[in-house]
């Protein structure tokens, strides 16, 4: 008996791509394809994208290579404080007006120097395989000269005063593809607090849905004009991430004498507002009500940009009302999941038309509520502590990313017929803590 | 910062890498060891304390006897269903042993007595720091003692009986990740530590039904090792230290039980230098229906524990030869283990499946009242594909061990 006998040589079964082929991969979609996370986009962020994941494991199955333009630093880009655009958020101490200070998000205080190169065209290293846009709606799909509006796009066009997304994505010979488009045309609207109109092409509208519909469904039917196969993802319901559901609507406290002085005050304006002691809802702007001012109902949202210091010490809240714009009021949170269901049917049209994957991601999200569990660690919705969303409350960490990466895998496992192996998640890292 | 919820996978387990089904190492004597584990039927020297205390009224004399075997257990893990990375525990020896003093009070008593010191449960699985499953497990280390004073006595030339108390003590070692990260990528762990002890006893019949034929059926009781007050220590981010016990240290209890075991086997001597034998060995795992940690101080990060097992009980067949020539002998034999564990419910803490055992020694007496004897045993399992549910955890594995024994034995 030889001593090699004693050790075992065990190989795992061979993956298998099935029905699909994954040579040349092209991801398409918003800054969750491109690795945002903590409030912008930065290098380490880039390389822990869900497509890159899937690249990976592709390349177990025959892929190709999968290039990303790779922004050369770690501080966020582009940072440009006066037009609000911060690095990157990290966990770190801070001190609020009652002195008291407390661990949660703030601004990378580190040298921005990284960022240096960051807007140079980097079209000659590409093409990319990673067209992931932070910040791009479907509906941008088809604009020629896209490139000039956005700096994330016109770093690696090749062409962007001349270029739709569109023409982009179309010029290289993909077998397979991934789109993960939409989430803005919803998502603008609620992290505006419902500042836009529905059925709108501004900044912070909900998009409409015949223009989304006329541009998803020509994009999908060009994209697959070639034979390519591919998996669809569809929009998330915005309102279930930490954005919204971490600050509590009903955190008003109040002791008696509070509750009483505010009744007094609130009964001098002749205002239906009324407090007691204990726990109350907010009080928010809403030009509906009488007087533009009433109590937040159940259900709805107050944003996680609100500034803390206004509602402990700025009388947000209580004697002043939160700003519509920190606010996601029952009226707004119905246009958002109608439209969001509107053009996740037109996704799932698309999907079952061309006989694609869909990944619904809609569903998979909501489910981190009730915890999902993988490879020893439970993830779940919870603001930092739930360890699959970012420092920005929408985006996802790396271990968040990659639990979408086996997600999306499983369901081209389904269609495809393949058994690509799931995304090691735990070589990724969550959130990072002082 | 609310509650990090750390601990919903198994926290602690004290199993793996045995010989016999699950946790419990069959490894108590020498030739029995050589002859697949069987040995109830027969007194073959003062190891009957351990194997069925009512043979030791049939050995001649008193008796000394010590052996230690090497034990280097392999276990290889491989994603499952299909994958692109394997992990595999590092080299790590234990020396499981075992000491028996004992035979007859004088020279033509029916009553013997004796002292058995022996290790019937152990295990250790040492997988890298950096694994994929590091949160269920990094390292885990079992070890159990037994103390077992025994009284033998034979009724008459064709039976005699046995019974021993058994006095356990044990230790738990265990270290795994806890998934909260520094800046710097370094991840938080919890150490638990703690000694146990417990208390048993075991019962045996000895049959010579003919010069040939011999029967033996042996019972051990099932042993609770009971952890009363281990230390746990925690690793953590300094940011995250408030979600965690005071100083980064708490106390736990928790408990193991060790099954029963009844053993029925018989021997031939098949000719004047042949004896075949053979057991049938009953388990009682169910009783491992869960795993609970129970901290002193509980706090957001840290809950109490109750990780499902749900073992099931097992049958496992033995069979040896045993060949004399002169002064030497030779022995060989095999065993099957089925598994206790559940495929949906295996931790890689506990690693198992069913086992097959092929083993071979020998002995020589150099002088009639000294033994020497050696063994090699080697046991196989086939790739198990299992999932452990608690933390979703899924993956194939496979055992592999080659260990050595050595022994010696005295008659005064």
């Amino acid at each position: 008996m030889s001593f090699a006998a004693c050790k075992s040589n065990i190989k795992p079964e061979t993956p298998s791509k099935g029905d699909a082929n994954f040579s040349v991969y092209v991801a398409i979609g918003n800054s969750l394809t491109a690795g945002f996370a903590d409030g912008t986009l930065y290098r380490s962020g880039q390389v822990n994208s869900y497509p890159n994941m899937l690249a990976q494991q592709f390349q177990l199955v025959g892929g190709g290579e999968f290039k990303q333009p790779l922004l050369p630093g770690e501080s966020g880009w582009p940072i440009a404080l006066a037009a609000g655009f911060y690095p990157k958020r990290v966990l770190g101490y801070s001190t609020d007006c009652l002195g008291t200070t407390s661990l949660g998000p703030v601004l990378y205080s580190g040298s921005w120097a990284d960022t240096a190169g960051s807007g140079t065209n980097i079209a000659a290293g590409g093409p990319y395989n990673n067209l992931g846009i932070p910040g791009i709606k479907c509906i941008h799909y088809g604009v020629t000269g896209y490139g000039m509006l956005n700096p994330y796009a016109a770093r690696f066009y090749s062409n962007p005063s001349g270029q739709s997304p569109m023409d982009v994505a179309l010029a290289q010979p993909a077998t397979f593809y991934s789109v993960w488009l939409g989430s803005n045309d919803v998502l603008a609207y609620a992290t505006s607090g419902g500042e836009g109109v529905v059925g709108g092409t501004g900044a912070n509208d909900i998009s409409p849905v015949a223009a989304f519909k006329a541009i998803y469904d020509g994009l999908i039917d060009k994209l697959m004009a070639k034979g390519a196969g591919g998996v669809l993802i569809n929009v998330p319901d915005v309102t279930s991430v930490p954005y919204f559901t971490t600050i509590n609507p009903k955190g008003l406290n109040l002791s008696a004498a509070q509750a009483q002085g505010l009744n007094a005050a609130y009964a001098q304006l002749g205002l239906p507002i009324t407090f007691t002691e204990g726990a109350n809802y907010f009080v928010i702007a809403d030009p509906a009500a009488p007087g533009g001012v009433r109590k937040m109902l159940s259900g709805e949202y107050v944003l996680l940009t609100t500034p803390g210091d206004s509602l402990k010490c700025g009388g947000w809240g209580s004697m002043k009302p939160i700003p519509t714009r920190y606010v996601l009021t029952l009226k707004e949170i119905t246009n958002i999941k109608e439209a969001t269901d509107a053009f996740n049917r037109i996704i799932a049209d698309n999907a079952a038309k061309y006989n694609l994957a869909l990944m619904d991601a809609n569903t998979y999200l909501k489910t981190l509520s009730t915890g999902i569990t993988w490879d020893g660690v439970t993830y779940s919705p919870a603001f930092v502590t739930g360890g699959a969303f970012s420092l920005d409350g929408v985006h996802l960490t790396p271990r968040g990313y990659a639990l979408v990466a086996n997600e999306v895998l499983r369901v081209i496992n389904a269609r495809y017929h393949a058994t690509i192996p799931a995304v090691e998640i735990n070589k990724y890292s969550g959130i990072k803590f002082p | 910062m609310k509650k990090i919820c750390l601990f919903t996978a198994s926290a602690i387990a004290v199993s793996s890498m045995a010989f016999a089904g699950s946790f419990q190492l069959n490894l108590q004597g020498i030739r029995q060891t050589a002859m697949g584990g069987s040995g109830v039927a027969m007194p073959w020297d003062a190891s009957a304390i351990f194997f069925n205390p009512g043979g030791l009224a049939r050995l001649d004399g008193i008796q000394a006897y010590a052996s230690v075997n090497l034990v280097n257990p392999g276990v290889r893990y491989v994603q499952a269903p299909t994958g692109g990375y394997t992990y595999e525990t590092n080299s790590h020896t234990s020396t499981p042993f075992a000491v028996y003093v004992g035979g007859r009070v004088s020279k033509d008593s029916k009553l013997a007595v004796g002292l058995g010191i022996y290790t019937p449960f152990g295990s250790s699985a040492h997988w890298d720091d950096n694994w994929v499953g590091r949160y269920i497990t990094q390292t885990i280390s079992l070890q159990s003692i037994f103390f077992q004073p025994t009284v033998s006595y034979r009724i008459n030339d064709f039976v005699s009986v046995g019974a021993g108390f058994v006095y356990a003590i044990g230790s738990v070692d265990i270290t795994k990740a806890i998934p909260l990260m520094d800046m710097q990528g370094n991840e938080g762990q919890a150490k638990l530590k703690g000694n146990a002890n417990g208390i048993g006893f075991n019962l045996g019949v000895q049959l010579k039904a003919t010069d040939k034929l011999n029967f033996g059926i042996s019972y051990r009781s099932k042993v609770k090792m009971d952890v009363n007050s281990g230390d746990a220590t925690f690793t953590v981010p300094k940011s995250a230290a408030g979600n965690f016990p005071a100083g980064l240290a708490t106390d736990f209890k928790s408990k193991l039980p060790l099954p029963e075991i009844l053993t029925v086997g018989a021997s031939y001597k098949a000719t004047r230098d042949l004896t075949i034998q053979a057991d049938v060995v009953f388990a009682g795992w169910k009783t491992y229906d869960s795993l609970s940690f129970d901290f002193a101080e509980n706090t957001a990060a840290l809950k109490d524990t109750h990780d499902p097992r749900s073992y099931k009980n097992t049958v496992a067949f033995r069979l040896g030869g045993h060949y004399q020539i002169g002064q030497f002998a030779v022995m060989a034999g095999g065993a099957y283990d089925p598994t206790p564990t559940r495929d949906n419910l295996l931790s890689p803490d506990a690693v198992d499946a069913n086992r097959i055992t092929l083993s071979c020694g020998a002995s020589y007496q150099p002088i009639p009242k000294l033994s020497i004897m050696a063994v090699l045993n080697y046991t196989t399992t086939a790739k198990r594909d299992v999932t452990y549910d608690p933390a979703n955890f899924k993956g194939a594995y496979q055992i592999k061990s080659l260990l050595p024994g050595l022994g010696i034995s005295y008659n005064f």
